[in-house]
């Protein structure tokens, strides 16, 4: 299974809602076949699943959708009994483990079924942690069926799709991050209709003129 | 000092209320601890307890893309911890929020010298602006103010918190 073909998929199934990427394949993958404007393409490693779950958070009626990365999740293992313990029903985990860091070289990350890595189940962890929806899936349709259902609710959802070490040549991305956290503000604020940039100040901080 | 004084926490929530924060995330220092006891029952504002305060910085990110304001309450060894996401997170998306830090190793405090002496020079290579309130009275008023300068600025601010503005009263 390859993470170009899930994402591809699954494209077509998505409305409004919100997609944190990572900062490796995943974001340029899904900038090429995933509408824009709610697309955070985030650059931290390890922090999508904590910036999704405080959009999940804060918008709890709203379907956040975080594609994570193996080495990504591995930096920040503590996200997951974060979230069990928020339990953002509106919140979907995605996963995407190909046992290497892609985008940095190729290097076998701990979750390597062969060779001296640790072979780390990172859907066992999801489980141990607390995240009661989690899914294993290798299969392309398998992907595509789980990934529907949990657009539904009954999150948060955790889905460890191991998929092979395969990068799509896809056209490079021409937003930089300023502009890709306005694109999206701005979104949630048209669809959401509220005012987050505009938001007025508290009443006890505004000026006396 | 009389029962129906306001307590430094008191002071400090306060502060958070009328700041307008929507979200806390939190990591415990000894002295934070009744003031995050009194944030997890706080019905006015989601509180997030991380595991490691990078998390926080990502949470509180999060927050402020879907409409609210965000503090991370945090030591100021988990400040540290923060470096990488509060540079490539919250400073290069320009993303506002509020960083409320106990100041170990500062007066008063008898262990964790070192960590006192690097971390207003991390906040200035930052280029977070930082502010160290007197006592909880200042800080009260410190905290709306901070988060509006933060709001207006497009990046974090930083209060640090000392033992003299959370000193720490039998329940």
């Amino acid at each position: 299974m390859r993470r170009f073909d899930c994402l591809r998929d699954v494209a077509p199934l998505l409305a409004d809602e919100i997609v944190v990427t990572n900062n490796g394949g995943a974001s340029t993958e899904w900038a090429a076949v995933g509408r824009p404007d709610s697309h955070l393409q985030v650059k931290t490693l390890g922090l999508c699943s904590s910036i999704g779950l405080g959009l999940a958070l804060a918008l709890p009626h709203r379907t956040v959708i975080v594609l994570d990365g193996d080495g990504s999740l591995l930096m920040n293992l503590s996200t997951l009994p974060t979230i069990a313990r928020q339990r953002p029903s509106n919140l979907v985990h995605v996963v995407f483990d190909n046992g290497v860091y892609e985008a940095s070289g190729g290097t076998a990350t701990q979750t390597a079924r062969d060779g001296a890595a640790a072979g780390v189940d990172l859907g066992a962890m999801a489980r141990a942690a607390g995240i009661a929806a989690v899914h294993a899936v290798d299969e392309l349709a398998d992907f595509t069926a789980r990934f529907a259902a949990s657009l539904r609710g009954g999150g948060p959802t955790f889905i460890h799709a191991r998929v092979e070490a395969s990068r799509e040549r896809v056209p490079p991305v021409a937003v930089d991050e300023v502009e890709n956290k306005y694109r999206l503000v701005r979104f949630i604020e048209r669809t959401e209709g509220i005012a987050i940039l505009t938001r007025p100040e508290p009443a006890s901080q505004a000026h006396r003129s | 000092m009389t029962t129906d004084e306001p307590t430094d926490v008191e002071l400090i929530l306060a502060g958070i209320h009328e700041a307008g924060i929507t979200l806390v995330a939190s990591l415990p220092d000894i002295n934070l601890v009744d003031l995050i006891g009194r944030l997890e029952n706080d019905d006015r504002l989601v509180h997030v307890p991380v595991s490691r305060e990078e998390e926080g910085i990502g949470i509180a990110a999060g927050a402020y893309l879907g409409g609210g304001m965000p503090a991370v309450l945090m030591q100021n060894a988990g400040l540290l911890n923060t470096c990488n996401a509060i540079t490539t997170t919250a400073l290069q998306f320009e993303i506002p929020m509020l960083l409320l830090v106990f100041y170990a190793g500062h007066l008063g405090d008898t262990a964790f010298m070192r960590l006192g002496e690097v971390t207003e020079p991390v906040l200035r290579a930052l280029g977070i602006r930082t502010f160290i309130p007197v006592d909880a009275a200042a800080a009260r008023s410190l905290i709306p103010q901070a988060t509006m300068l933060s709001r207006q600025a497009m990046r974090p601010v930083a209060i640090l918190l000392t033992k003299a503005v959370l000193r720490r009263f039998a329940a």
